[in-house]
């Protein structure tokens, strides 16, 4: 017997009216969007815009590296995995279809998310979407391909972490900032776990994870949207419903002390790195701390750029941002030291510019600069199927819903001078701080 | 109901099921034909050109409220003689350091309050400098991009500032095993030729540039003759060609400067092996190649569709498919053909870990060989035109893309209807064009082989395929 499926469908974001004076109204896309929410728990986004003949499909699944347990990298190198092939579709097959076809594929793992997509001409949405179903209902996982996929992974690591200073400073910067969050772990994990994890551990993730209620599926494009949604309801909405994962508990403890590490690699120009814990995504402190961000780090003007690269010449470059996560967060500052030029003096420096901010607030003319940096980008954001199906699916699941362009954009003319300086005091202290060093090991001068 | 009945009532449901859903998997019906026919909406492309002969080209795209606009000029880092090397992006970025009657603080406190940006950068062929904002920021914009082009001040102690930091980035850039094996590559192919010197020059020339070096090499690239005038985004062509006429109209014309000699045919000569010590890695970088073709050749579709197959195609090209999903002996390795004006490398570029160089070498030979000795297959063939011709529009998705394509094509004089023609130009490839393509273009023989590792390691798994050529980086 087969019951009726049932559909909820809900515009999600209704167009606001603009109230405040000095922001421009926007044609926000996300505005169309349509959520649907199948009855296994899948929810589907779809977006029609017809500006250019193509479609962006994106599968969000909630799991990343932060959820992980006793291995490490597992959701990176499932991801990997899930391009290895099934019963119907095995070996390469799925990937040659793509590509016949034109389509422009790849995913990516993150602390939060396992990202897939196919960015495709619109007549060719029907295979992708039915080698998704497929791949979801019917994923080998064998001891031979997972050893072969093992071996690519471990040379991504070597790549992106063992033999790559800034990949060094970042594992180094989260191992040091979490001592107790998951967010601690490097996302292509460390190489004893992956070197040992096995079929079990895969099939155990997959069964947990990759679960209806917990992927999102997102299209952005031109393409038929009742048809499309049609085939997505035979297709995965057949996929049987299962209970919502478990999460890791663990919180990170405040930090009660400067925390600082080096680590050692062949380097002229030395890096360095500092984090301070800031709230997860959802704060509202998030729009100050965005805008702390701008003042600090958005264009030539910008604090850090002024008065490390150009003024004093002692940075090749030097940044910082607000690095937002769906448990934690992080403020960051990082910077390249020009060779033969001072790590400690470079770090004193981006000290001094906060400070400054912690303790004066920004000037008017800096604050509104910043507010434009904030919305010329957001409104860049649009400009792409892709970007477009990303931000819906990120902000569902993140935010359970997806915030217009207005709402963000009074949100950020709300903030105050004093909002950022603020911030700045809350969050960036010196007994809060973790810095890391990448210098070259003391015997060694390249 | 016995259990065989009770059988074959589910797998009816299966089978009516599988009806309901519409015939056979779409794995399991053939790809439609190649589209072909145009790509760009002709209804939003205007072409145009200022009585001193500035071109002007601008694609309209209501989208968001955003323009780009900016100036292309044909030359760049190639027509600097070895000398020169690095001259063409130290004027570059000058350009953005103070200009009209903005020092660089005040010209980047504008652009930053606008929420814009205003990049100027060389290329080996092309000089550029653009603006993007807000639509409604356009005459702002166009300011800018008239005060960067035609009023760099060219100050000394913005010429100091800019010359120390390339210098430091030149330095920097040796940290990185990558660089360091693109460049003892360029150097392995073309020890005399400018292309020989990594684009952005060397520290030696850039040591002594000054404010004078910069603004000769701008007097003699930048002419309205010279250059196209694009723009993109929520503009109208007339918003456009009022502007430019009102910033660029009174601009003198100039000669165009002659192109650079090309490099030698054959680069290397022979085998040349060489590796670039870095005792510290566990993982090697490996290039492998040797000269290409240039961007206008008449055979370069041809020649891409094979570079494709051999490792320019994801997943499913020979060299993924055998280094990476056979063996798992690399993340990443593909196959390129920088197309110049004269021609650039062409190239194979990998990394494994250093226990496997020699393995991984041995394979990209061989495949190499393979591309130029056995024919690709049909369906090879076919699988490629088909990616080709039908990934073409997801490259062209936005107006700055279609925009830059058509720059492009202006910038070395091919048909400004080759987007358009592209896909049905692709889809007439045929095998006897791929097949000399590979072994017009292919040399395992005489190939370069770069690797930066640990030297003591690598020469042994080296050797076999000729003489090491050990360097410090």
């Amino acid at each position: 017997m087969r019951r009726a499926t049932r559909l909820a469908i809900v515009f999600l974001v209704a167009c606001t009216v603009c109230g405040s004076a000095n922001a421009e109204s926007y044609d926000d896309p996300a505005a169309r969007t349509r959520l649907t929410e199948f009855e296994n728990g899948l929810r589907v986004l779809t977006l029609v815009d017809r500006t250019s003949p193509i479609v962006s499909f994106q599968s969000w699944v909630d799991v990343g590296s932060g959820d992980e347990g006793r291995f490490t990298g597992l959701a990176h190198l499932f991801e990997h995995m899930m391009f290895r092939g099934t019963e119907n579709v095995p070996g390469d097959l799925r990937d040659r279809l793509l590509r016949e076809r034109g389509s422009r594929g790849n995913a990516f793992t993150s602390n939060d998310f396992t990202v897939y997509f196919e960015d495709v001409s619109a007549e060719h949405l029907p295979l992708v979407i039915e080698l998704e179903a497929d791949r979801l209902a019917n994923l080998i996982i064998s001891p031979e391909v997972l050893d072969t996929e093992r071996q690519v992974v471990l040379e991504e690591r070597r790549f992106r972490t063992e033999d790559n200073p800034q990949g060094r400073l970042v594992e180094a910067l989260l191992a040091l900032s979490f001592v107790a969050h998951p967010y601690r772990r490097p996302t292509v994990g460390w190489m004893s776990d992956v070197e040992q994890v096995q079929v079990e551990q895969c099939v155990e993730f997959f069964d947990e994870y990759y679960v209806p209620g917990n992927i999102v599926v997102s299209i952005a494009g031109d393409f038929d949207e009742e048809a499309t949604l049609g085939l997505l309801r035979r297709h995965l909405g057949r996929l049987p419903a299962a209970p919502k994962p478990a999460r890791n508990p663990t919180l990170e403890p405040p930090q009660q002390g400067e925390r600082r590490a080096q680590a050692h690699a062949s380097v002229r120009g030395p890096l360095l790195g500092a984090a301070w814990h800031a709230p997860a995504s959802g704060h509202a402190d998030a729009e100050p701390l965005d805008l702390l961000s701008a003042i600090l780090s958005a264009g030539f003007s910008s604090r850090l750029n002024r008065r490390l690269v150009y003024e004093e010449q002692e940075a090749l470059y030097a940044y910082g941002g607000y690095w937002e996560l769906k448990r934690a967060g992080l403020f960051y500052a990082a910077a390249g030291v020009r060779p033969g030029h001072s790590i400690e003096r470079v770090e004193a420096l981006i000290y001094e510019e906060i400070a400054r901010l912690a303790n004066e607030p920004p000037t008017p003319a800096e604050l509104d600069r910043a507010k434009r940096q904030l919305e010329v980008a957001l409104v860049s954001g649009l400009g792409t199927n892709h970007a477009l199906a990303s931000r819906n699916a990120e902000e569902l699941l993140t935010f359970g819903r997806i915030r217009s362009l207005d709402e963000r954009l009074q949100a950020f003319a709300a903030v105050t001078a004093e909002d950022v300086s603020r911030v700045a005091r809350t969050y960036l202290t010196p007994e809060g701080r973790s810095v890391v060093h990448v210098v070259p090991a003391p015997e060694e001068t390249p | 109901m016995n259990l065989a009945r009770l059988l074959l009532a589910f797998g009816l449901v299966g089978i009516l099921g599988g009806c309901a859903l519409g015939g056979p998997p779409a794995w399991e019906q053939e790809a439609p034909p190649i589209r072909t026919g145009p790509v760009v909406d002709e209804t939003r492309l205007h072409r145009g050109e200022l009585s001193n002969g500035l071109t002007l080209l601008v694609f309209e795209d209501a989208r968001l409220p955003l323009v780009t606009a900016g100036l292309t000029f044909r030359r760049g880092a190639g027509i600097e003689s070895r000398d020169e090397a690095g001259v063409a992006g130290f004027m570059a970025e000058l350009l953005t350091r103070g200009a009209g009657e903005r020092t660089a603080l005040e010209l980047a406190e504008v652009v930053d309050s606008l929420g814009a940006t205003l990049e100027a950068g060389a290329g080996w062929d092309t000089t550029s400098v653009q603006v993007a904002g807000l639509s409604r920021d356009l005459d702002s914009l166009f300011g800018l991009l008239g005060d960067a082009v035609l009023r760099p001040r060219f100050e000394a102690s913005e010429a100091e500032k800019v010359r120390g930091e390339l210098l430091a980035a030149l330095e920097k850039a040796r940290d990185e095993p990558r660089e360091l094996a693109r460049r003892a590559f360029a150097k392995a192919l073309y020890p005399d030729h400018r292309y020989g010197l990594p684009q952005s020059g060397t520290p030696e020339v850039v040591a002594a540039l000054g404010p004078d070096d910069a603004a000769a090499f701008h007097r003699r690239v930048f002419t309205p003759g010279n250059a196209i005038l694009f723009a993109a985004g929520s503009a109208g062509y007339a918003e456009i060609e009022e502007r430019a006429e009102a910033v660029f109209g009174a601009w003198e014309a100039g000669p165009i400067p002659e192109p650079a000699p090309a490099p030698p045919a054959l680069a290397p000569a022979e085998r040349r092996i060489v590796v670039v010590d870095r005792p510290d890695l566990g993982q090697a970088q490996i290039v492998i190649g040797h000269e290409g073709i240039g961007r206008t050749d008449p055979e370069r579709l041809a020649a891409g569709l094979m570079v494709r197959v051999l490792g320019s195609s994801g997943f499913t090209s020979r060299l993924m498919g055998r280094v990476r999903a056979q063996e798992g002996l690399t993340y990443s390795i593909y196959a390129y053909l920088s197309m110049r004006r004269h021609p650039g490398p062409f190239g194979v570029s990998t990394f494994t870990r250093v226990a496997e160089v020699g393995r991984v070498v041995e394979i990209v030979l061989e495949e190499l060989a393979r591309m130029r000795d056995e024919p690709m297959t049909d369906a090879e063939l076919d699988a490629v035109r088909r990616l080709s011709a039908g990934g073409f529009v997801l490259g062209l998705e936005t107006s700055a893309d279609v925009t830059g394509a058509l720059v492009d094509l202006a910038a070395y004089g091919l048909p400004p209807d080759s987007l358009d023609t592209f896909r049905s130009r692709v889809s007439e490839i045929d095998l006897e064009q791929v097949t000399e393509a590979a072994r017009r273009v292919l040399h395992p023989d005489r190939a370069a082989v770069v690797v930066v590792g640990p030297a003591e390691v690598l020469r042994p798994q080296l050797e076999p395929h000729g003489p090491v050529e050990v360097i410090q980086p």
